[in-house]
């Protein structure tokens, strides 16, 4: 499905990634470890088309498509999906406004009918519910005013809806207890129908008990310095990065 | 020197053909008001744009003063080919009036009003309904109001604008609000300019909101065409203790039209008024809101959102005078700068020495959508009471270039997530329009306007 070939990223000049090789099957779950500052979100920007994240080298085909050439929207409109670590507010504009604009420009890009208000509501108040967020929510602005934990909820709203193909969640266990974490990594579990494929972006161990990967991969200073199985982030649990950096070299 | 007295002299011209023949109606007082009134405006002749004369430093009227205008003539065909439901609000129940270049269209008001509706024994009648007419017939009829309070609030000597508003006042609308009254369906004043060349009108407003009434007035000005023509807009507002009132403000001249709004409001005690004014058309526009918080317990919000196009230059002054304790006032004023457009907002708030407990806050932000655009922004906060809470800011930016990656992190394309942003931006000056007709209405005309410029 994903095919990651020698990239190499900078951001404002800086070079973060510097060389990174990963291929993502159909139904699998890679879970990306590393220390602060190893190019995690970068690589997790890099593949959602962020601007300002500059690709200097090598390449990434999204079921044989090249990825870069995509804008962000065109990437979204292919089945990926960026679940954010901080996720944007944005004052004035409402959640189901904002997520059946999304919707129908998939659906457009599908050759699929476009789903009026009235519709759209009846989807977004069926998956709220799935995902155990409340509905009102829903007539919200945009993330504005929202605890960690309901932003964090509210990606996996917008994943519920969109159902996304490839799904990259960036640090989604980070600012949530213990009990919001299960609901979070539950609502995931609930929406990996076959087909879908995830990334999993984390510095901990911990969502990997609830999110079982398939296979787990250290980044390095803008390289991955290994890659293994579930073991492989029990390991690193145990063990800390220090041992890998001073493998690598850093 | 020469081109004061040039000018002037075109509107003295004017002024004499208008008391010869163009007043209607013509009591002796009002002939000494607008005499007087004529007088103030040779004395003062137009602001100019320098240095040292603040509240025109940023705005130049030059444009105005150089063009010889010409009094609408009264067509009686002017409302022919009008097609008038682009302007209908989206409700059953409106009182209504329309003018068309400044004068009265009977055809398209439901108001006519009869000289038994305004009689003065009639007015103020506790539980009637509103009176919703033409202030010439409130003048002819001799409402004790109008003669107490216009020209009170918004004196001559003060202003060139006001001034010549005053010296050419023959019709407007007269809204009366009796005490104690709920009026539920908007009241709506729609000015439409036929865009005829170099024309001038004057509409002239005088609401009166009785004692613990609550009611919502709209005024829309609009055009047919796209001529280099003035509006030169007075509302004066007056509230008595507990009134309730909403005020909005809807301005889509056309992009060549010169459009100057003075609102002056004097509030009772315990009196609230909501106004949104929003400026979407017009060439070279001036808005001046000021209100008079005279009491305690009186209360004010104002908002604002102007959009620049174009050459666009729209200026915002507002004045908040805190002139008793326990007054409260809260603005929020918000601009969309496009092209090569300029945005001016002054907020002025005096709190008067005795105006302990004032409660003013401010806010003007401003969302630059071209490297072209400006916007110069001003709070003038003069504070003279020790126990107040005054806070005002001011900000000036481009579109959140975080939130823009998110939308499209969810396959929104680019016109579309801007187009969701500047909503969002602008969503918080809609939404303080109570009346749902009257919000749904502006709403309609701001994403036409936003929509018709990308």
């Amino acid at each position: 499905m994903l095919e990651v070939r020698g990239l190499h990223a900078e951001v404002n000049g800086v070079e973060i990634l510097k060389g990174v090789d990963l291929s993502v099957g159909v139904d699998e779950t890679h879970a990306i470890m590393g220390p602060n500052g190893s190019g995690k979100s970068t690589l997790a920007y890099v593949l959602a088309g962020r601007p300002g994240y500059e690709v200097t080298a090598g390449s990434v085909t999204f079921d044989g498509e090249d990825l870069l050439a995509l804008p962000a929207e065109e990437r979204a409109r292919r089945g990926l999906f960026l679940s954010f670590q901080h996720p944007v507010e944005i004052p004035g504009v409402r959640m189901d406004h904002f997520l059946r604009a999304g919707y129908n420009e998939l659906r457009k890009s599908a050759g699929e009918e476009q789903l009026d208000p009235l519709k759209f509501d009846r989807l977004i108040r069926s998956k709220a519910k799935a995902v155990e967020m409340e509905p009102t929510m829903t007539k919200r602005a945009v993330n504005e005013g929202f605890s960690g934990g309901e932003k964090k909820r509210n990606e996996v709203l917008q994943m519920a809806v969109l159902e996304p193909r490839l799904r990259i969640l960036d640090e989604i266990d980070s600012g949530l207890d213990v009990d919001a974490l299960r609901e979070v990594a539950r609502g995931i579990t609930d929406l990996s129908v076959p087909g879908t494929s995830t990334i999993l972006v984390t510095h901990y161990d911990r969502i990997l008990s609830y999110l079982e990967p398939d296979h787990v991969h250290v980044l390095i200073d803008g390289r991955i310095a290994r890659s293994g199985g579930r073991a492989l982030a029990k390991e690193i649990e145990e063990r800390g990065y220090d041992w890998l950096e001073a493998g690598a070299g850093v | 020197m020469t081109q004061h007295a040039t000018v002037t002299g075109s509107w003295s011209e004017q002024f004499r053909r208008f008391e010869h023949n163009g007043a209607e109606i013509s009591p002796a007082w009002l002939r000494d008001v607008r005499r007087s009134a004529f007088g103030d405006f040779e004395r003062l002749g137009f602001p100019t744009a320098r240095r040292g004369n603040e509240p025109w430093k940023y705005t130049n009227i030059r444009p105005i003063a150089d063009t010889s205008f010409t009094l609408a003539e009264h067509a009686p065909d002017a409302s022919a080919g009008i097609d008038y439901h682009a302007y209908e609000l989206p409700c059953p129940r409106v009182h209504q009036l329309v003018f068309v270049d400044g004068h009265y269209e009977p055809g398209l008001s439901t108001e006519p009003v009869t000289e038994a509706g305004l009689h003065s024994d009639v007015l103020g009648r506790h539980g009637d309904g509103p009176v919703v007419g033409r202030l010439a017939d409130a003048i002819e009829y001799r409402v004790p109001l109008v003669r107490e309070h216009l020209g009170r609030l918004a004196p001559a000597p003060e202003n060139a604008f006001t001034a010549l508003n005053t010296a050419f006042l023959h019709d407007g609308a007269f809204v009366q609000i009796p005490d104690g009254t709920f009026v539920p369906e908007p009241i709506y004043l729609l000015f439409i300019s036929t865009g005829a060349q170099a024309v001038v009108t004057h509409p002239r407003v005088l609401i009166a909101a009785g004692a613990d009434s609550s009611a919502t007035v709209l005024q829309s000005f609009h055009s047919l065409d796209g001529g280099t023509y003035l509006t030169n807009a007075l509302t004066e507002v007056v509230t008595a203790p507990g009134a309730n009132l909403r005020l909005c403000t809807l301005q889509c001249e056309s992009s060549d039209a010169f459009h100057i709004a003075t609102t002056r409001m004097d509030q009772a005690r315990d009196s609230r008024v909501a106004s949104v004014a929003v400026d979407l058309g017009g060439r070279l526009v001036r808005r001046e809101v000021a209100t008079l918080l005279g009491a305690s317990g009186a209360s004010v919000n104002l908002c604002g959102l102007y959009y620049g196009a174009g050459e666009r230059h729209v200026d915002n002054q507002t004045f908040v005078d805190h002139a008793a304790p326990g007054a409260s006032s809260n603005e929020v004023y918000k601009g969309i700068l496009d092209d090569a457009s300029h945005g001016v907002f002054a907020g002025g708030v005096l709190v008067r020495p005795d105006s302990q407990q004032t409660v003013a806050h401010q806010v003007n932000k401003n969302l630059l959508l071209s490297s072209d655009a400006e916007v110069d922004t001003q709070p003038k906060l003069e504070i003279y009471a020790d126990d107040v809470t005054c806070t005002h800011g001011a900000a000036v930016g481009q579109l959140d270039a975080d939130a823009l990656f998110y939308l499209k992190s969810r396959g929104i394309g680019e016109d579309v997530a801007r187009n969701l942003l500047v909503h969002g931006f602008v969503s918080e000056v809609l939404n303080a329009i109570e009346d749902g007709a009257v919000r749904q209405h502006v709403e309609q005309a701001v994403a036409e306007c936003l929509s018709g410029s990308r």
